[in-house]
């Protein structure tokens, strides 16, 4: 019959014996700052997440090594509470909870994917905990009225119009555009800001076309963008779609005087899985190494930023990379205006910081997000993405796509 | 005229369709276990190839047979220690098994390969054809696609283990009565299976980047193309396949990208309700 | 019967302590407590078709995405979001019926393929019905407002709810004829038609009641988070998951999805903070290991003599 005694048992025990630890828990160290950072480490983010780590622990290390964070008349180190939310919505949530409740952290960083920086904003406002978002750049993730949501990223308007500038001057002729953009978050706010923008601009948008996620193929859209003899190809996605399609436009024979993907000529990946035919795609970024940013963080210049993750990581850092690190020094920044770490005086900081970094300016609108300001256009030219706007970090023209 | 373009699309996508649901089809149809590592196989087979390509310089087409070997012996051992513990249990046990099994494979590549999408960079050109641009590398890919599959038919219908296979996916106790020893069998047949993905997995990695999230994609498109074409036949995969990647294609074309994907699931539940065992699918019969 | 007098019993001392959390632990243990009673009713929903009827349903995912979505635009248009769950249950109930005619004519690998098709169909769907759903972009929920103490209890009284809505339907179900018919069903449906089980019937009630509880519970989820979206509200994990803790704990029982549930959440929770780099990896040999060592389920084990 029935014997289901023992392994109630068992459950039980297991139940008092987390309440028990949750009660007495590890002391906290009294004077350490506690930052949380949930992070994709597997998952359909991974790669994401792990540029997101690296990054975050340049920043502790430097700042540790410096003694730590200013809090007033005293020096503070950081500890960064990590875990895994496994691209995972419910993870995420959960996270959240975990890390201001159990972990008491006193800040919080958001994790990599967009409905999951919603998700654990939702958590911590009711908290009262500030959240720095580092790759969250549309509008729609800050639509909910959260007072403790920052991020890092500017909106995508600003990095559409600096696009829609740099190809007009350089190009006047180019004057039809076809979008193709995935059907997420990210890629389809980028495509459809770009509709909106294109228009107003003067151009004329041929084709407007979704992909959901999962697609393996492209050469349906692609055709029908062919077909339509276009002078601007404009393609959202993340790195893999991106390369592949690519690929396809090259299978199908598919080109136009300028040819741009969001964002995957920025990622070193896209590059190396391409080869040449990343040749002269266009892209726009939120930050490149070349900036001449000058402030007062840890790194103090973008120079200095770029040399040590050169020098680490053997590689080039791109925005990703950047904005994490700059997520991070937002906070610190935060906390050593506040003079304190206490959450409700470090959210008015962040409200009302405005200040210069190795990323460039941080200074935040109503909606949490970091204000508008002109973003980066880039070009791969001989493997390598050339920044082509604004002025302060040109360092190449826009060559039609071949 | 377009339609060309979109039913060379359609055909060559559906070869590499066909060739990542045949081992999937195979292993169910005799086994009757769904492995849910199937779409992990083919990204392994991938990796390995990437890997050979990127530190030896092997071109992947070279690399087929050695990858697919790998993952033969994987295939095998995982099934002959494991898998056949459970064999005989219900649908969900074995699911439940290769549920797990997969967690500890997706655990081990993500770990030692990372997550970064990789992409075996081999750009051997167009071929233009009756107005549709024929890139060669799909080519090459479809047509080592039907011949392994192709293979795989005449295998199975012609050698001594294939006869028994099919013997024992027919009716595994008189199979047993006639001296073949059914779990040795399964474990072939599993391998097989293994075999078939590591294949598909270098072919895929010339075509598409690969990363560890693609497994569960490339499963899903196999479970779909297994009730199209019909489960366990290799004919079944290969039309079933095709047939796939043809109405993607031709969905995409005339209802919009983002209803492509969509439009095959709904058929496919629609054929379950109508004709369950698929386009060929008559269980038993190669 | 003394044994399933204790287990009662029990059971009830365990419903308090879930539902005492917000009193003597922290919040974070009333989130956990609240994912507790939430896996636990996902698990009992399961068990009502995979378990008793022996058809392996992966719709479960179908019914949460749908009850999320149902629940969320009842509440964007302004209902009170009690009510709204309530609706999506209803909704879930009449889409199970419907589904459920066509889909439960199918058997063994074929319903579990069917099953998986409705999740892909209906997140697809999502995705691009966007004018209605906000298709990848997500959709909004309206906030409830409170402190984060009072949404805790707000949720964890109503995943409660809900569990023990789900049990009680289970009690009911394993005791009469409903029940019965669906062991028979699972030993040998055609003999149990011959012995005059109304098969169907009993099939799509075992299917309805499989998806009512889960409708709850993901427009209370969707509540929770204020925030959905396609990928993430249709899952065919969450079922997988609810179909390794009902056969952990033991297909078909009553305390089984319970036991089930509880052991694999604490687990899951223990090893998942801990081991940052290998926790998936463990996970699935606990699961194999599992299958091996338990295939019939932890309450099958004759623990006494």
């Amino acid at each position: 019959m029935k014997t289901p005694v023992i392994s109630r048992g068992v459950a039980a025990t297991a139940l008092a014996l987390g309440l028990t630890l949750s009660f007495f828990g590890a002391p906290a160290v009294a004077q350490t700052i506690k930052i949380g950072a949930p992070l994709a480490l597997t998952g359909g983010l991974a790669d994401e997440g792990k540029k997101q780590a690296i990054a975050y622990d340049m920043w502790l290390k430097r700042v540790n090594d410096a003694g730590g964070i200013t809090v007033g008349a005293t020096k503070r180190k950081v500890e960064l509470v990590k875990y895994d939310y496994q691209t995972n919505e419910q993870r995420a949530q959960q996270l959240a909870e975990k890390l201001i409740v159990e972990d008491k952290v006193d800040l919080m960083l958001a994790p990599f994917g967009s409905g999951h920086t919603k998700v654990v904003a939702g958590v911590a406002e009711r908290y009262g905990v500030p959240v720095m978002a580092t790759s969250a750049s549309s509008e729609s993730i800050f639509n909910q009225g959260y007072k403790n949501l920052f991020g890092v990223l500017a909106p995508n308007t600003g990095g559409i119009n600096a696009l829609l500038t740099t190809v007009s001057k350089s190009m006047p002729a180019v004057k039809r555009v076809a979008i193709l953009g995935r059907e997420d978050v990210f890629p389809k706010s980028m495509a459809t800001t770009m509709s909106e923008l294109a228009v107003k601009a003067g151009y004329q948008v041929v084709s407007s076309e979704f992909y959901s996620v999962g697609t393996l193929d492209l050469s349906t859209p692609i055709s029908k963008i062919k077909s339509l003899k276009p002078d601007w190809i404009y393609i959202t996605g993340y790195s893999k779609d991106l390369i592949l399609a690519r690929k396809q436009m090259a299978d199908l024979g598919v080109t136009a005087p300028v040819v741009t993907m969001i964002t995957g000529p920025v990622y070193k990946e896209f590059i190396d899985a391409l080869g040449p035919q990343a040749e002269n795609v266009t892209s726009m970024t939120w930050w490149h190494h070349s900036a001449q940013f000058k402030g007062n963080d840890p790194w103090g210049s973008t120079k200095a930023f770029y040399d040590q993750f050169v020098a680490q990581e053997k590689s080039d850092p791109d925005y990703v990379h950047a904005a994490s690190a700059a997520a991070l020094v937002a906070l610190q920044k935060g906390i050593e205006k506040a003079k304190s770490t206490d959450k409700k005086a470090v959210r008015e900081a962040l409200a009302s910081l405005d200040i210069v970094t190795f990323y460039g300016q941080i200074k935040f609108s109503d909606n949490g997000m970091n204000g508008s300001k002109e973003l980066p256009i880039i070009q791969v030219q001989n493997g390598v993405p050339v920044p082509l706007y604004p002025d302060s970090v040109k360092k190449g023209n826009l060559r039609p796509f071949k | 005229m377009i339609y060309t373009q979109v039913l060379a699309n359609g055909l060559m996508l559906g070869a590499i369709y066909a060739c990542i649901a045949v081992g999937f089809s195979l292993v169910w149809g005799v086994l009757s276990v769904i492995n849910l590592m199937h779409g992990a196989f083919i990204v392994l087979g991938g990796y390995l190839a990437f890997f050979s390509w990127l530190h030896l310089g092997l071109n992947p087409f070279l690399m087929i047979i050695p990858v697919a070997l790998v993952l033969f012996a994987l295939g095998y051992g995982i099934q002959r220690y494991a898998i056949n513990e459970v064999v005989s249990k219900p649908v969900l046990i074995t699911l439940t098994v290769t549920f797990g099994l997969e967690m500890i494979l997706y655990n081990a590549m993500n770990l030692a390969f990372s997550a970064t999408p990789r992409r075996i960079v081999l750009d051997l050109g167009v071929v233009d054809f009756a107005g549709a641009m024929l890139p060669l590398d799909r080519i090459a890919a479809m047509v080592l696609a039907l011949a392994l599959t192709g293979l795989l038919y005449l295998t199975l219908r012609t050698s001594k283990v294939g006869r028994a296979i099919v013997a024992v996916r027919m009716d595994r106790d008189a199979a047993t009565l006639m001296g073949i020893e059914y779990k040795k069998i399964y474990a072939i047949t599993f391998g097989l299976g293994a075999f078939m993905a590591g294949a598909c997995g270098a072919i895929v990695a010339v075509v598409f980047p690969i990363s560890t999230s693609l497994s569960g994609l490339l499963l899903g498109k196999a479970f779909v193309i297994c009730v199209i074409g019909g489960l366990g036949t290799v004919p079944g995969a290969l039309v079933g396949g095709l047939a796939l990647g043809i109405i993607e294609s031709f969905a995409g074309h005339w209802l919009g990208s983002q209803n492509a994907i969509l439009i095959g699931f709904l058929l496919m539940l629609v054929l379950l309700v109508v004709r369950p065992t698929g386009i060929i699918g008559k269980k038993g019969y190669e | 019967m003394k044994n399933q007098r204790i287990a009662y019993l029990l059971f009830a001392i365990w419903v308090i302590a879930l539902a005492s959390t917000p009193w003597i632990a922290n919040n974070y243990i009333v989130k956990i407590a609240t994912f507790l009673a939430m896996y636990a009713a996902i698990a009992l929903s399961w068990n009502f078709i995979g378990g008793f009827a022996g058809y392996p349903s992966f719709a479960t995912g179908a019914f949460i995405g749908l009850g999320a979505y149902s629940g969320a635009l009842l509440q964007n248009t302004g209902w009170f979001a009690p009510l709204a769950w309530g609706a999506a249950m209803v909704i879930v109930v009449v889409f199970a019926a419907l589904v459920g005619k066509v889909i439960l004519k199918m058997k063994g690998h074929y319903f579990a393929i069917g099953s998986i098709a409705l999740v892909e169909v209906l997140s697809h769907g999502a995705s691009s019905w966007s004018g209605l759903t906000g298709g990848g972009e997500g959709l909004n929920v309206a906030i409830m407002a409170g402190g984060p103490d009072f949404i805790g209890k707000v949720f964890l009284f109503t995943m409660i709810a809900i569990m023990l809505m789900a049990f009680i339907a289970t009690v009911i179900v394993d005791k009469s004829r409903l029940g019965f018919g669906l062991r028979c069903i699972q030993q040998n449906e055609d003999a149990a038609d011959m012995l005059g089980v109304n098969v169907m019937h009993y099939k799509l009630l075992a299917f309805i009641l499989s998806g009512v509880f889960c409708g709850g519970i993901g427009a209370a989820y969707a509540s929770w988070v204020a925030y959905i979206s396609p990928g993430d509200s249709f899952s065919i994990l969450v079922t997988l998951k609810a179909a390794v803790m009902v056969l952990l704990g033991g297909a078909g029982t009553v305390f089984g999805p319970l036991v089930g549930s509880a052991v694999f959440v604490i687990f899951e929770e223990l090893i998942w903070s801990k081991f940052l780099d290998y926790h998936q990896g463990i996970l699935g040999l606990v699961v194999v290991l599992l299958i091996f060592f338990l295939p019939n389920g932890l309450l099958k084990i004759k623990w006494s003599r």
